[in-house]
Formats: structure tokens, sequence, C-alpha cells
């Protein structure tokens, strides 16, 4: 039973990370109609103080972009079908420097697959959406409080480094109402977004030693922006590949890899031996909580690591992972994605893997791994 | 030629391309309508009509092939200002790929200039034919495609821009754009050009290879966009407190099968609140077909003593079967030593089923909620008492409460 203070609600994650998004100072949601993520644009109707129904995913986010570039702060919801159309226009967000959220919903693929089964599939996909392997930053909710702290904490990356952001979340997490205690959610203040240390003239991508230029919007009186996503100079000139546009394109990378400790979210419940852990992430890390009690209830010495901030990979988690002697990747898909990213191809006789695929991994799945 | 509105940068077009009177012509108009170059944001598509952007002195965007009207209406609708203007610039190649942009843009009426360069062909890939090449070019070109060009001009004024036009000769340039930026609301402004390295070579043979002269008019409300004040979602989330006890020390899986229309999802819904009254934690899904108003309609609930992380339901608990299109979902669960709780026009074998005349009884719509309060009573799951605290805040409650209470 929970305690006199707290305050019981039947909600679901969908609400919670629209509102978190608001409240962390998005403006404008820009929907069209995809299942498993149909909440959001509900939910996204009622709340953001801008509303916009796309006509088609190029256009949604080619909208988002020009939003973005105008000084607002939008938000979209796809999964996979709309995401591989949204692809080259990411780029171009991505390229621009342009802050905006893309929360995807995953759902059973290939190709439109089962619209209303959940699954964890898109994660390869996504780590290798920028041509050229450049980083985007991903969060990942486990559950209902994640939700919340990782929009708010998407919304404010995307502005904190100038860049889009995507939320990777599945149809479990965000269609299924659960019961949850309202005070879990913190405040959230309105990310800040005056620009500082602007350097006389004003250049749209020049940056100090933050990597990250001073974001002005478009349109502004006194400072003349050039956005481009053809690659460009730090002025926004486009070029072939002179070496102020080479190191321009190559600080889209560094500014995102160096200042992940920032943004790094993950869950450590250690053991205290490092004999097994279990790295998952998602809908998966219910399942494997679960395990973890299970396990240890059988005197297995098992720690849990769910991986939040699931890309670009911090060197600290994979620190993490190298410092235990067996590892289990749990995830619902059919080939081990994030084990893949960790570990590649390579067959490590250390590492193990549970998979499935149409239903969600329940806590025997894992339980199973270890031979009990 | 050095202006405010230009950098005064090189031209990067071919020696003779027409895209140079064009830029030259735009400067002149936007001069002469006297605009701060601060006040306009170039927005480019990709492809020769794209390189403009270092010859502007204004703000520039330069984006994808084909989706610089969708880019350039984004940023109008994100400064929703009507003292700056966006002016968008795509090629003939660039408005077939991203027609829909086109049209969605004029369909809207927001306040953009769309000019397109037209100059027949792909000129930066090599000179293909486009969208909106002629067939008398495709003639002198030796294309034979037979398939006649799209008219971005008419096609526009359906889609209800403010101005629509195509000018061929350079001549009325100046004027025409001066218009079309003038215009409030969408305007579309086709203008001719020539491309000497694949194409036409001389201004004088436009007349001859491009549609005919146009300029159409709609007679319509300029859109803006509306940024509203709205309020906390979570004013929507109701607090459902603590107000009955339990005996559940465990947790209850339970699955509820029925048809759509039959209110199984808002049964799952107030069996979860019900639980929650009585100090349980829980969880509920659906699943119905995509067609949401016909045949199946499951749903999933888990009453848990303890916090829920796995909201799976492998091995349900109880499962209420409603109809013989629920029955269908959950058949593989029968047997398994679960209890089922049927309404008695199924018909099924089961040994643990326990049938009763629900919907004869209460009707279709609320048997379901019948069969739950049926199975809580006998089983001393939670107080009633708790599930009618779930349905009190329902606008039909009085006849949802009616149903429960009704002995079966
Ligand atoms: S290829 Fe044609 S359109 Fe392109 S710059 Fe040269 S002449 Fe102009």
């Amino acid at each position: 039973m929970e305690t006199q203070k707290s305050k019981m609600a039947l909600t679901d994650a969908s609400l919670l990370i629209t509102e978190a998004c608001v409240k962390a100072g998005a403006d404008a949601f820009i929907g069209y109609p995809i299942t498993p993520s149909n909440k959001f644009y509900s939910y996204g109707s009622l709340r953001f103080p801008l509303f916009l129904a796309g006509p088609d995913e190029i256009t949604v986010l080619q909208w988002m972009s020009g939003l973005s570039a105008a000084g607002k702060l939008p938000v979209t919801s796809t999964a996979f079908p709309g995401l591989a159309l949204m692809a080259e226009t990411f780029n171009m967000a991505y390229m621009m420097e342009l802050p905006m959220l893309v929360i995807v919903t995953q759902r059973l693929g290939p190709s439109t697959g089962s619209a209303t089964t959940g699954a964890q599939g898109d994660l390869s996909f996504i780590n290798g959406l920028i041509s050229g392997g450049f980083p985007i930053p991903v969060f990942c909710p486990s559950n209902f409080e994640d939700a919340w702290t990782l929009a708010e904490e998407s919304i404010k990356t995307s502005v904190n480094l100038r860049t889009p952001v995507i939320l990777l979340t599945s149809k479990e997490m965000v269609m299924t109402q659960k019961s949850f205690d309202l005070t879990k959610l913190h405040d959230i203040k309105p990310v800040d977004r005056t620009p500082k240390n602007i350097k006389l003239p004003y250049k749209t991508y020049f940056a100090d030693e933050t990597l990250v230029p001073p974001f002005i919007p478009v349109a502004n009186n006194k400072h003349l922006v050039r956005l481009n996503s053809s690659t460009h100079d730090d002025e926004g000139m486009i070029q072939k590949n002179s070496p102020n546009a080479l190191a321009n394109t190559k600080r889209l990378k560094d500014k995102i890899e160096n200042s992940i400790d920032k943004y790094l979210f993950y869950e450590l419940d250690n053991e205290s031996t490092n004999e097994h852990l279990i790295v998952t992430y998602g809908i998966s890390a219910g399942a494997c909580r679960d395990a973890v009690k299970e396990l240890r209830k059988n005197n297995v010495k098992v720690s849990l690591l769910v991986v939040k901030t699931i890309l670009p990979v911090a060197p600290k988690i994979i620190s993490i992972i190298e410092s235990y002697n067996n590892i289990y990747f749990v995830e619902e898909n059919i080939g081990g994605q994030y084990k893949e990213i960790i570990f590649g191809k390579q067959h490590k006789s250390n590492v193990y893997q549970v998979n499935k695929m149409g239903h969600m991994i329940n806590p025997d799945d894992v339980i199973k791994a270890f031979n009990l | 030629m050095k202006s405010e509105i230009l950098t005064g940068k090189k031209m990067p077009f071919c020696p003779g391309c027409g895209h140079g009177v064009v830029v030259n012509n735009i400067s002149k108009a936007l001069s002469e309508l006297g605009y701060n170059p601060l006040d306009i944001i170039i927005v480019s598509d990709i492809g020769c009509s794209g390189l403009v952007d270092p010859l502007f002195a204004t703000h520039t965007v330069h984006g994808l092939h084909g989706r610089a009207p969708a880019l350039g209406l984004g940023v109008a609708m994100g400064l929703n200002d009507r003292s700056k203007k966006v002016i968008v610039i795509q090629g003939d190649g660039g408005a077939t790929i991203g027609l829909q942009h086109l049209l969605e843009a004029a369909r809207r009426n927001i306040d953009i200039t769309l000019l397109v360069f037209n100059n027949l062909l792909y000129g930066m890939t090599g000179g293909q034919i486009s969208g909106l090449s002629t067939d008398k070019f495709k003639e002198m070109r030796q294309v034979e495609e037979g398939i006649p060009p799209f008219d971005i001009v008419k096609l526009a004024h359906q889609a209800g821009a403010m101005s629509s036009a195509r000018v061929l000769s350079p001549v009325n340039f100046t004027e025409s754009i001066k218009h079309a930026v003038e215009t409030p609301g969408f305007s579309l402004l086709e203008l001719a050009s020539v491309c000497p390295s694949y194409g036409l070579q001389k201004i004088k043979e436009l007349d001859e290879f491009s549609q005919e002269a146009d300029a159409l008019l709609n007679n319509r409300k300029v859109n803006e966009v509306n940024y509203r004040t709205t309020t906390s979602l979570l004013n929507f989330v109701k607090e459902i407190p603590i107000l009955y006890p339990t005996k559940i020390e465990d947790n209850y899986r339970i699955l509820l099968a029925g048809s759509a229309g039959g209110g199984i999802q808002l049964a799952a819904e107030l069996l979860a609140k019900a639980g929650m009254y009585a100090g349980l934690h829980a969880t509920m899904k659906g699943e119905y077909p995509v067609t949401v108003g016909t045949g199946f309609s499951v749903a999933e609930v888990i009453l848990s003593k303890n916090h829920i992380n796995y909201t799976g339901l492998d091995a349900p608990d109880v499962i209420f079967v409603m109809t013989e299109d629920g029955l269908e979902k959950v058949q593989k669960y029968l047997n398994n030593g679960t209890s089922v709780y049927a309404d008695d026009i199924v018909n099924f074998e089961c040994q643990t089923k326990i049938t009763k005349p629900f919907s004869r009884k209460v009707g279709k719509r609320s048997a379901i909620l019948s069969a739950i309060a049926y199975w809580i009573e006998e089983n001393d799951i939670i107080p009633i008492n708790a599930f009618i605290e779930a349905i009190k805040p329902h606008k039909h409650s009085e006849l949802l409460i009616k149903a429960i209470e009704t002995p079966i």
C-alpha cells in the first residue's frame, strides 16, 4: 500500500511525456496519424501552444525545421515507417543544428509489420541514421518516472547541444495505463534559450570551446543568420570540402560525444560481486527488474544495468559492462541490436543474449538464461 | 550588380545561365519595395537554383531537394510575423519532387512567396527532364515521353494560392516579383529560365518551348497560425485515493474478452481504478482490430499488492469471455486451470468455467460489468463499493451501477 503522502492516478506515459515536453519549453507539436503514437497526437493537440496536423511525414519534419529555425521548439511522434521517411530531413535538421524532438514509438517490423505489437527493433536504424556515422542523443525511458525525466532531458539536450534529439520508446511503454504516484514527478522549469557568448560579427556556426554555436533565430533584426543543410563553413556558406567546412562538420560529432556525461542517464543496481550483469533498456527493463529479484532469491549474484541514454554509447557504460564477468543483453528484437552496437558481430563466450520478437520479454525468459 | 539585397559575390552559374537574370530581378524588386535585407528570409532548394544563398545579403536557409516550400512554410509559421517575408526559391525539378509541399502551402495560404526558376530540366545533375518539361522541349531533346507537363500555376490556383502566375519574358520579371511578394498569403511565380549547358540557349526561345504565360488570383482569407495558452494535462488526471481495504496479498492477472461496443475497454479501466481505490497497483491495456467498431475487443488488467514492473500478461488468473469474437482471442489460455467467467450466450468447453446469463440480465453493453462484479463478490477480491466508486464519475453511472447491482 502506498504511503499517506502519495497521490495515485491511472495514467499513461504518452501523457507524462507530452506534459514534460511542454513544461521544459517545447511549444509546437506537429502531428500526423500513426500507431502506436496515437496518444501523443491527441495529447499534443490539447497541450502544445501550437498544434499543426501535418499532411505527411516529410512535411512534418520540414515544418518542424522551419519552426525551429524561427526559434520555436517543436516535437513530433512517429514509429518506424514515419521515421524512415523522415530520415533525410532529420539529417538536414542535424546539419543545420536545429533543436527539436522526435519521439519514436517502436512497433513490430519489418516494414509496416504489426502496428499494435510492441518491439525494440529500431535502435540499429537510429544508430546509423546520420550519414557519415554521426551520433544523435537518444533517450530511452524504462518506466513512467523516466518518461517524465527523459522527456525533460530530451528537450533540454536538444537546446543545449543545438541538435535534434530522439526519445525512443515502444508501444507497451506509451499505450499501457498504469497506477502511478504523481508526487514522483519533479518540477520542470523551461529550458533557458538565451544565446550566450555571441562573438561579433555573428557567424551562424561559429562555436567556442563548448562546440555549440549560440542559436539565433532566422529573421533576427541585428544578426544575419545562414542555415545550411549542405556542407558549409562556420558562416553557413556552402562549401565542397574546405578545411573550415570539414572542421565544422566534424564539430557536429564532437559536440555530442564530448558532452555525453552531461546527459548520461542509467540505473545500476549493483550486487556485491562482478559475476553477472544484465544489460537492458526501455520496455524490457520491467521484466529484468522482476527477474533480478527472483535470481537473487536463488543466490545468483546478479547486477542490473538499465541504460537510459542509449546513444551515443558513453565510455562510462562501456566501462561498467566491461567490469563484469558475464554479461546478458536483454532486448525485444531478433538479433540483439544494442549488444551488436557494443560488441559487434564477434562471438564472445561471456556475452549472452535474451531476445524475443512479437511478444514482450518476461521475467522467466531472463531467468532461463541463467540455467538455474 | 551590387545592392543592399545582394552581397556582390560572383554568380556561380554557367555563362549565359538564365538564373542570374532572375536573381538580379529579385534583388531589384525587393529594393524597389524598400525591404531591409534582414526582413527577408530566402529559403532555397537543391539544384542550380539552390546555389543562390551566397548571393543574398538576406537571411538564408538552404534545404533539401523539393522540400523548400515546406521548410519555408515552417519558417513563416514559426515567425508568425508579417513584417518578415519568406521567399522560397526552387527549380522545376524541385517543384516536381516536392509537388505535395507546393500544394499544401497553397492550401494553407500563409504569407510566403514561392519562385520557381523553370528551365525545363534538372541542370545540376546533367539536364534530365522534369515534371515541368514541356512536350515541345522533350521533342527537341528527343525524349519521347508523351506525358504532358504539370501546370503548377493552375494546380496552385486550384489548391488555393492567393496568386499564381507564369512569366516568360524577363522584361516583366521585376514587376511580377514585386506583385507576388506584395500579395498577402501564398503566391507562386513560375519564371522562365534558360540553361545553355543542357537546354535552351537563348531567352527568345522561351516563348516557343514554355507553357503559356498565365496569371490567376483567388480571393481568400490569409491564414496565420494560432499560438494558444493551454493548461496542464495533469489537471485531467484524477487522483484515486485509497478508500477501501483488500485481502489480495499477491496479484491478479485478468483478461477481458468480448466484442467491439461491448464496453470491454471501459470495464477494464474501471476495474483497474477499483483496484486502486482498494490500495492496489494496477495496469490496463487494450487490444482491438484497427477497425475499432467491429470484431473482437480484449483488455488486460493486472491488480497487484506490489509495484508492477512487468506489464505483460502471459498466464491470466481469470478470464472473462463475453462473446464468440472474444472467445477466439483467448482460446489458447483456456483449460489451463484458469478461472473462466462466461456469458451463457457463448458456447465452449472448459472445465473451470462458470456460466451465467449476464447479457440476458443486464444487456450486452453492461454484461462485462455484471460479470466482474459477480467475480469480485464471489471471491472477495475487493469491496464491491470500490468498483462502484470507480464507476461514479461516469456519465451513465446510474445505469452502470444498476447493472452491477442486478442479481445474477
Ligand atoms: S547547368 Fe544550366 S541551370 Fe545550371 S548553372 Fe549551368 S546553365 Fe545554369
